[in-house]
């Protein structure tokens, strides 16, 4: 297996997670997209990598899901008790 | 194609087919089941490309932690299982085709990467290696990792005693 195809393998997981954030409808859902952009990007990071420097770096951005993961969740929680809804075209306070 | 390769061909199916069912399912739970198959299709991946370590902290903490949080803040907001209605259909032509010129570019600017070096074969795992560069050479990073995770703490508890507060 050459690197190309493991950019390939990481690339199309990247889009159809980007294509799934870009068409639902809910908020959750969208965060649960992003969380799968990220790991897709954690992918090529380990797999063009493959050395202890890389998979430390992966290991950190892990961290940064976690912590991005619970941040979110946290905002859509107050968002739902809120505006009583999860989807963000009927989230339009700022909206002129 | 060794076994390796068949392994991780695999194990990219999964996630990919996993991440595409996603997007048409319309039960949330649902939805989080198969992020799960994806993730743990990841797990498979970077245990075939020998990084050990992060398989099973990809189990324990995406698996794990993260999709316990997506269960619970789907468990305490009853707006998410509400049935609504699909979005427009301009809206998801050109989400899909955003996301196709996205794949295209990418996979063009790769295209350098035909001529690289073939990927190693499975080895030993690294633990001690990843170690000495996260406490070594990245060491700064990895304290200043912890104070993104400690604010990332103190938003979501800030958030929490407002919503609190307001009821």
């Amino acid at each position: 297996m050459n690197s190309y195809s493991l950019a390939a393998i990481a690339f199309t997981l990247f889009s159809i997670a980007a294509a799934g954030f870009l068409t639902c409808g809910s908020l959750v859902r969208m965060l649960m997209f992003l969380e799968l952009m990220l790991n897709a990007a954690n992918i090529a990071l380990v797999g063009l990598g493959h050395n202890a420097a890389s998979q430390a770096y992966a290991a950190m951005l892990l961290a940064v899901a976690a912590a991005e993961a619970g941040v979110g969740l946290a905002l859509i929680i107050m968002l739902a008790s809120a505006f009583k809804t999860l989807e963000p075209e009927n989230i339009k306070e700022l909206k002129g | 194609m060794t076994i390796l390769d068949g392994a991780i061909y695999l194990c990219a199916a999964t996630a990919a087919l996993a991440t595409l069912l996603m997007l048409f399912q319309r039960n949330p739970v649902k939805a989080a089941m198969l992020m799960l198959t994806a993730l743990l299709a990841t797990a498979g991946i970077y245990l075939a490309l020998s990084a050990q370590l992060l398989a099973a902290l990809q189990v324990i903490l995406y698996a794990g932690a993260i999709m316990t949080l997506f269960i619970i803040a789907l468990t305490v907001t009853p707006q998410a299982w509400r049935d609504r209605p699909a979005p427009g259909r301009v809206a998801r032509i050109l989400g899909l085709a955003a996301a196709a010129v996205l794949l295209t570019e990418l996979l063009k600017v790769s295209t350098a990467l035909k001529t690289a070096a073939a990927l190693p074969g499975f080895s030993e795992t690294g633990t001690l290696g990843i170690a000495r560069e996260l406490f070594g050479r990245f060491a700064f990073q990895f304290e200043l990792m912890s104070l993104v995770i400690l604010a990332s703490i103190v938003g979501a508890v800030a958030l929490a005693s407002k919503r609190r507060s307001a009821q």
